[in-house]
């Protein structure tokens, strides 16, 4: 479960750390441009609306019946309407027209739709089942028809508009605000506010509220753009304000009306409508980008700077004040040691350890040496995820990756898949694979190394698989990247395969779809996916992690026979001291993207070399009765080795 | 699948029954006599006594109600008050241009969506990326009927490619029916297509960076596979419902687009309706779209079933 | 100061005394309409005594986490009695009284999502102490930063947003806010499974010594042996909404009297890699009497598809 952790946005980044809420939302607004923009552009079309009868220079409905028509002039710059008209001026009214509207529409769609979500949302049950529909209902009909209709019933007018348009809106805002509620009630904090007594109005407005802010923000200001346009369209038809009240959509009927010869009348009203709508969307977007910390590019780079937030992962001396707790020994006089992250390994075992040592003729399925990867901040400056890290897997043998979150264990394997996440890259060192060196190599020259160089087993087991995919289809796929097979014969392979990873049943198996498979089984079938190219490596990343101690045990088993009858190398990478001490020959133990210690696994939880890792080992309990003399076993030795490592 | 199909007929009765009693009680929620709103303020007792007769208001809602429905499923939506026409017959009339140019605009909004979608999915971040989706920011802003004139100035009026009255009936000349559906087509797809290309976008990229892909990706097949069979597919699930969504919009913005290239569709017969409170006409068209978007949806969902096996009943 | 502390008061009368519990669930048929119940607790009885902590183990979908949110009343039960102080709470009508909330509090999995992401920190703990009309302003803000000290947190870290927070921080402040009403229970649901080992190792010997220090009781619901074994007095292991076998942590643990306890012993990872082949060879031996089991027609615990 420590994805939970990885996965949490940016919010962590050190610029993000010291102010929240507004101010922080300000300051990320000021790093987008199109943001900026769209604030300038809102901000000069309030001015110019506030201002109109100061900036306008002839009042809108002033007829001038010496020049209809005109064309630009020295007197009308963007000429005149049908009646002499002034344009410019209109167009300055128009801008109060659009947002007097907009505004008022969008409040009216606030009132009606956010209540309606909060109590569909809220109360949940049948509330919700009816409301739900009537909301299904409700979307047959389209927006503008919505709008004529209230027209046709009540006539023109400023408030018929409004609410009008506002009523093309509140089934939105009710939608969005039913979902997000939903969502959030269903959210641990609401329960705990119940638990702590608070009353339910407490809860919705004190608790869910603040959290529909911000997506309310966005859609609103989203919404104010959209309104400008359906303000536009039924001013264009004749339905919006009188004909007298100058407004954009008004003034492109008119240009519509002499298309032929006054070709350049629609340009200025258009360009109006066109700047004021992708303004309020990039406002909408802005908002939402400061609110989430995200890009709406789909980088993931900034997701993943939240795992490297130093100030919040233990550092070593809470590591040790911890173990020293789970011990039971109040003795904390090692506390103050460096820091590995700082002072890494001393000369131990590690650096003697066959991981580093220079002879590469030896049969190392995956050799990693001096692996060193970094990750762009979106400031320009990198950070370190794994500091020169070296690592040999043989044939046959099962290499265990230990590490809390943090550590960058996975984000090693993904360097040896070449599967870093864009914005993060291996900067120094080399990766050899059977000899083969893919660092540095080409999406192409990747290719040919995955599947029958290597495969992978990734934690959560129902997103492993493609959900629209049949398991047969997805096995068959994979097996005919590598072999030139038909479907049938891809076919009977798969059944092979599925059969091979303990699945019953296969035949059936291969035409269901990856949400009929437990959790152990779907694990299975990525394992099956993982060993249809025949890899020489089989990486597991947390492959078991999420599963309940039965199934994981089943899994691993499965893991150890396939190693017994195929004799691949394994990296299993875990959390889980257990599961490094039931299936791995040797240990890596890692630590802030440093490499602690290499050694067998029999060896590391007897005698651990570094401190980090006694303090692990004291810090883990145990379902099994003979914890208490591992304990005091562990103690007579980190204490001593440790004092040979502060002194050496 | 033919349990989904069914399931989806009859969630879809009685959507159509709620559309119709809110269409019904149209009449019955303008202030006043909606006879009196309808003659205007100069008509005599008389008239109007004589209109609300014709409406029916002088008989209880409930009895008028399923007179009005009982004619209603034989197809009969009452007579025109302007028109002095079955109202039947006047969007029989009108239903073809609408429709025409409706599937014209969601052809062009699926081909520029999903195809800027799949386009900036698959390449997230890189420049290509932002100046295609910076143009997609674009679409969503411009005014489809702005967009029309723009076009019919510079392509009818200016260089004179196509007429400025373009409408032929598909049955008249197939191929003059589809050189005048281009430019109105066009102006009605960027929006939806902006729509589309925003979600289809953000399903590739999530879709690509899904931890199966990873696993697809290790496993050995090839990039291109991956996008074209697993991407598309994945992806496609929230686009259709974007699709259904960007369908209802288009019928609605295409009643003020068929004004700018002069199309006999019901948007303006709407208009004149709506102008003239010619109630009858006003719910035919409320009801004819909403039956429209209803089964464009009915059809969406039993396409998202097809491709999500869990949306099928089990 | 493990499991096999001597603290427990055996004789007393429990503070916790639940019988017979039986919890529905209403689950949606196809297509949202048609809904049946699910039993997903079918009658359990267990008590826990003042000062004691009981772990409630089990798997995904055993009802350990059900169990305890009828204790908190936040599942509706179906049949049975839980007795707080010889009060049965399970039959009071829709309203929970406040009384009970401060007796009754709860710690969950996920730290960061327990804590409103909006709201500062100390907030939790102070609006808290003004629904049960604790104190004046400066008086609750005093309760609350003396909650975080007693949990290792510093004053300063009341102003502070979840965000900004690391995991073990956020669980502090979740346990000061269970803390700061003086409950007499706390139901922590896999309140240390989501943290990595060492904070995990901080947070469990933090609750043990709040515990010798203040007398309140546990309800410790989690999936992981090792953690009973550490913090629980005595032990109960839910199968399938079934409570299978209990009694002291070190008896269950030890010497399982019934064959799920022993296989999922046999399948929890051990904590050295000493014998590890003689295990795999057992669990291989264990599953061939299962399939055989299951072969022959008997239902038995194989993983359902």
């Amino acid at each position: 479960m420590s994805n939970a952790v990885i996965l949490d946005p940016a919010d962590r980044s050190p610029a993000g750390a010291q102010a929240r809420g507004v101010a922080q939302a300000w300051h990320r607004l000021r790093r987008q441009p199109s943001t900026l923009f769209a604030v300038v552009v809102v901000a000069v079309l309030v001015v110019v609306a506030v201002a109109a009868p100061l900036l306008a220079p002839y009042a809108p409905e002033a007829t001038d019946f010496d020049a209809p028509l005109s064309g630009p002039t020295a007197d009308h710059p963007l000429g005149t309407a049908d009646l002499g008209q002034d344009l410019l001026s209109q167009l300055i009214y128009g801008a109060r027209t659009a947002l007097v509207v907009a505004g008022g529409s969008v409040l009216v769609a606030m009132l009606i739709g956010v209540p309606i979500g909060l109590v569909l949302g809220y109360k949940g049950g049948w509330y919700d089942r009816i409301g739900s529909r009537g909301l299904d209902i409700a979307d047959a009909l389209p927006g503008l028809m919505v709008g004529f209709v209230v027209i046709a019933i009540l006539g023109r007018g400023m408030a018929v508009l409004v609410l009008a348009i506002g009523l093309v809106f509140c089934m939105n805002f009710a939608r969005m605000t039913r979902a997000i509620t939903l969502t959030e009630r269903k959210k641990l904090y609401v329960e705990s506010a119940h638990v702590s007594g608070l009353r339910e109005r407490q809860i919705v407005f004190g608790q869910v509220l603040p959290n529909l802010a911000g997506p309310l923000a966005v859609q609103a200001a989203v919404f104010l753009g959209s309104a400008i346009k359906v303000e536009a369209a039924l001013s264009f038809l004749g339905l919006g304000l009188g004909d007298d009240q100058p407004s954009w959509g008004g003034m492109l009927g008119v240009a519509a009306e002499h298309q032929a010869d006054q070709p350049l009348m629609a340009v200025a009203p258009g360009i109006a409508i066109l700047l004021t709508v992708l303004a309020f969307n990039l406002l909408g977007d802005g908002i939402n980008d400061a609110l989430s910390g995200r890009r709406t590019t789909g980088r993931r780079r900034t997701a993943l700077l939240g795992r490297q937030r130093p100030p919040a992962s233990p550092t070593l001396a809470e590591v040790r004040a911890a173990a020293s707790a789970a011990d039971g020994t109040a003795d904390v006089a090692a506390v103050d040691a460096p820091p590995v992250a700082t002072a890494p390994v001393g000369p131990g075992r590690a650096a003697a350890d066959g991981d580093a040592d220079d002879d590469r003729s030896d049969a190392a399925v995956l050799d990693v040496r001096d692996a060193t990867i970094v990750a762009d901040r979106p400031d320009g400056s990198t950070v370190t995820l794994v500091h020169g890290v070296s690592l040999r897997v043989r044939r046959g043998e099962i290499l265990g990756l230990l590490g809390e979150s943090g550590s960058g264990k996975s984000m090693l394997a993904k360097a040896v898949l070449g599967l870093l996440p864009p914005g993060v890259r291996l900067t120094g060192g080399s990766i050899r694979l059977n000899g083969t060196e893919l660092a540095g190599c080409s999406e192409r020259e990747l290719r040919a190394v995955r599947g029958t160089g290597l495969g992978v087993v990734l934690q959560n087991p129902q997103a492993n698989l493609s959900p629209v995919h049949t398991v047969g289809r997805q096995l068959v796929d994979v097996l005919r990247a590598h072999h030139p097979l038909s479907r049938r014969d891809a076919r009977a392979r798969a059944a092979e395969l599925l059969d091979l990873v303990g699945v019953n049943d296969v035949q059936r198996r291969l035409d269901q779809y990856p949400y009929q498979f437990s959790g152990g089984m779907a694990q299975r079938v990525a394992i099956a996916i993982a060993l249809a190219g025949e890899p020489d490596l089989l990486i597991l990343d947390e492959a078991t992690s999420a599963l309940d101690v039965t199934t994981q045990s089943q899994v691993l088993d499965l893991v150890l026979d396939l190693r017994d009858r195929l004799g691949m190398a394994i990296v299993n990478i875990t959390h889980d001291l257990g599961v490094a001490a039931e299936t791995c020959d040797r240990v890596a133990v890692l630590y802030r993207g440093e490499l602690v210690e290499v050694a067998d696994v029999v060896d590391l939880f007897d005698r651990p070399q570094q401190p980090y890792t006694a303090a692990l080992l004291a810090a883990h309990p145990t379902a099994d009765a003979d914890i208490d003399t591992h304990d005091t076993h562990h103690d007579s030795h980190h204490d001593s080795h440790h004092d040979a490592e502060v002194t050496a | 699948m033919g349990k989904l199909v069914a399931y989806r007929l009859l969630f879809a009765v009685p959507q159509l029954l709620v559309i119709s009693i809110l269409v019904f009680s149209l009449t019955y929620l303008v202030p006043g006599s909606p006879a009196a709103a309808m003659l205007g303020t100069s008509a005599t007792p008389e008239a109007i006594a004589h209109v609300e007769a014709q409406l029916g208001l002088d008989r209880p809602p409930l009895e008028r109600f399923v007179e009005w429905f009982g004619a209603l499923l034989t197809g009969d939506l009452g007579t025109s008050f302007r028109a002095g026409m079955p109202v039947t017959d006047l969007l029989a009339q009108r239903l073809p241009a609408t429709l025409s140019v409706v599937v014209g605009g969601i052809v062009v909004a699926l081909v520029l969506g999903v195809g800027a979608g799949v386009f900036t999915g698959t390449r997230p971040g890189t420049l290509a990326d932002r100046l295609v989706t910076g143009g997609t920011v674009l679409g969503l802003a411009i005014p489809e009927f702005w967009l029309g004139l723009l076009l019919t100035t510079v392509f009818a009026v200016q260089l004179g490619w196509v007429p400025i009255v373009a409408w032929t009936p598909l049955t008249a000349d197939p191929l003059a029916w589809l050189r005048g559906l281009v430019l109105p087509s066009l102006a009605l797809g960027v929006t939806g297509g902006a729509i589309i290309a925003r979600q289809t976008r953000a399903a590739m990229v999530t879709s690509m960076s899904a931890p199966y892909a990873d696993t697809l990706t290790a496993a050995g097949v090839p990039r291109r596979t991956q996008i074209a069979r697993y991407g598309v597919k994945n992806a496609l699930v929230p686009v259709l419902a974007s699709t259904g969504v960007t369908f209802a919009i288009l019928i609605g913005v295409s009643f003020v687009v068929e004004k700018v290239f002069a199309l006999p569709g019901l948007g303006s017969l709407m208009l004149t309706s709506v102008i003239g409170q010619d109630f009858p006409v006003v719910q035919g068209v409320v009801l004819v779209t909403a039956t429209l978007v209803i089964v464009v949806n009915l059809v969406i969902d039993i396409c998202y079933g097809l491709i999500n096996p869990q949306a099928r009943p089990q | 100061m493990t499991g096999t502390a001597t603290g427990t008061a055996q004789g007393d009368a429990p503070l916790l005394d639940v019988r017979d519990l039986r919890v529905d669930y209403d689950v949606a048929g196809a297509a949202g309409w048609r809904r049946r119940a699910l039993t997903v607790v079918k009658g359990i009885s267990f008590t826990i005594a003042p000062g004691e902590t009981y772990g409630l183990v089990g798997e995904s979908g055993s009802g350990k986490s059900t169990t305890g949110r009828a204790i908190l009343r936040l599942a509706d039960v179906s049949g049975g009695t839980i007795l707080v102080d010889g009060q049965d709470v399970a039959t009071l009508g829709r309203r929970t009284p406040l009384a009970y909330r401060r007796d009754v509090q709860a710690v969950y999995q996920d730290p960061a999502a327990s804590l409103n992401p909006r709201h500062r920190a100390g907030r939790a703990l102070t609006e808290t102490l003004a629904r049960h009309g604790l104190g004046d302003r400066d008086e609750r803000r005093r309760r609350a930063a003396e909650a975080f000290e007693q949990v290792g947190l510093t004053t300063e870290h009341l102003t502070r947003y979840p965000s900004q927070m690391s995991g073990g921080q956020l669980q502090r402040v979740a346990i000061a806010r269970a803390l700061v009403l003086g409950p007499r229970l706390v139901v922590c649901d896999e309140a240390v499974s989501a943290l990595d080992l060492s904070t995990q190792a901080q947070i469990l010997s933090l609750l043990t010594d709040l515990q010798s220090a203040s007398g309140v009781s546990y309800l410790f619901i989690t999936h992981d042996l090792g953690v009973v074994r550490h913090v629980a007095h005595r032990v109960g292991v839910l199968r399938g909404g079934e409570l299978v076998e209990q009694g002291e942590t070190r008896q269950v643990l030890d010497h399982p009297r019934h064959e799920y306890t022993r296989s999922l012993l046999a399948a929890s990872p051990a904590s050295h890699p000493e014998g590890r082949e003689e295990r795999r060879a057992e669990r291989a031996a264990r599953r061939a009497v299962t399939a055989r089991a299951a072969t022959a027609g008997a239902t038995t615990a194989q993983e359902a598809a």
